[in-house]
């Protein structure tokens, strides 16, 4: 199954775009990130909703060591991979008219021909954090929409894209891979260490 | 730290102190419900030191209640408790605006 899915993610992908700190789309050539150079890469098949805490569970092992930063670490680390499955799970199948067909917190299997991946490695001083699904609808501008809407200080509840400007406030080098229609991967890095007012920090 | 999400309210005599315990995302969204009707005071304290993680569907339940219980009730809301990392949420959506850390009263 993950020998399947891992042939499906290598294949070359296109639309690669990261953002700048100011929500910029950087591309031509975007910035490569992955988790090559890592020694231990760990992939998880996600089947349905009800895999999401194991799954967080697990990248938190992933992250080796005691202490203030690596229990910080495993928090935003939790945080990341919970909002990186709930788009993966609720936001990103949408139906012919471009509707959500999942609500969130809906108990979901994934259907026939659905995949979700998730892949984490941890060096020590940053944990590479990415998440696929096969639905491949999340756009360059989407995301810039979204991060624009939320940068903005309004307060309102329903704020759609907080899941995602989250993302991007908390991840170093935030990206989104997109082979439309076919699969979009979102990930980045979180560090042991971020710099004071970078990634997160306070 | 427990997963599954209750709240539980102590009256004061000054404060109502509401405390969070779990995890704060869509699975919490029925228990906020009556939230509102059960807070008397005019000082409303959130207390998150029993809180785990809060997603983007978390954040949406609080600045609904808290707008709620400002709206409907005049209250004045303070945050204690809160980890580093919700800390951090709270600053970068908006919640720090409507309801201060406690200590910044």
């Amino acid at each position: 199954m993950i020998e399947r899915l891992q042939n499906k993610y290598e294949r070359e992908t296109s639309n690669m775009f990261s953002l700048s700190g100011h929500g910029r789309v950087i591309c031509s050539p975007a910035q490569h990130v992955s988790c090559s150079g890592f020694e231990e890469i760990h992939e998880w098949p996600v089947l349905s909703s009800d895999d999401k805490e194991e799954i967080i569970s697990r990248v938190e092992r992933v992250i080796e060591g005691d202490g203030g930063p690596h229990d910080f670490l495993r928090q935003r680390a939790a945080l990341m991979m919970d909002e990186m499955l709930e788009n993966a799970l609720y936001c990103a199948p949408r139906d012919l008219d471009g509707k959500l067909m999942y609500a969130k917190g809906e108990k979901r299997s994934l259907t026939s021909g659905e995949e979700i991946l998730v892949r984490s490695a941890y060096d020590g001083e940053r944990l590479f954090l990415e998440v696929s699904d096969s639905w491949g609808k999340l756009s360059p501008e989407i995301v810039q929409s979204f991060i624009a809407l939320n940068l903005t200080n309004d307060t309102s509840a329903n704020r759609a894209g907080r899941g995602l400007y989250l993302m991007w406030r908390f991840m170093k080098d935030f990206y989104v891979n997109l082979v439309p229609g076919l699969k979009t991967s979102v990930g980045g890095y979180l560090l042991l260490n971020p710099d004071t007012h970078e990634y997160g920090a306070i | 730290m427990e997963q599954q999400f209750r709240i539980e309210i102590k009256k004061g005599s000054t404060s109502d102190t509401i405390h969070f315990h779990g995890n704060i995302d869509s699975h919490a969204d029925t228990h906020f419900d009556d939230l509102v009707k059960s807070i008397s005071k005019r000082m409303v304290v959130f207390d998150f030191s029993s809180v785990g993680r809060i997603n983007s569907m978390g954040i949406a339940l609080l600045l609904r209640s808290i707008k709620s219980l400002k709206a409907d009730k005049g209250a004045e809301i303070s945050i204690q408790g809160e980890s580093q990392t919700n800390a951090m949420l709270f600053k970068m959506t908006g919640i720090y605006l409507l309801a201060p850390e406690a200590k910044r009263l």
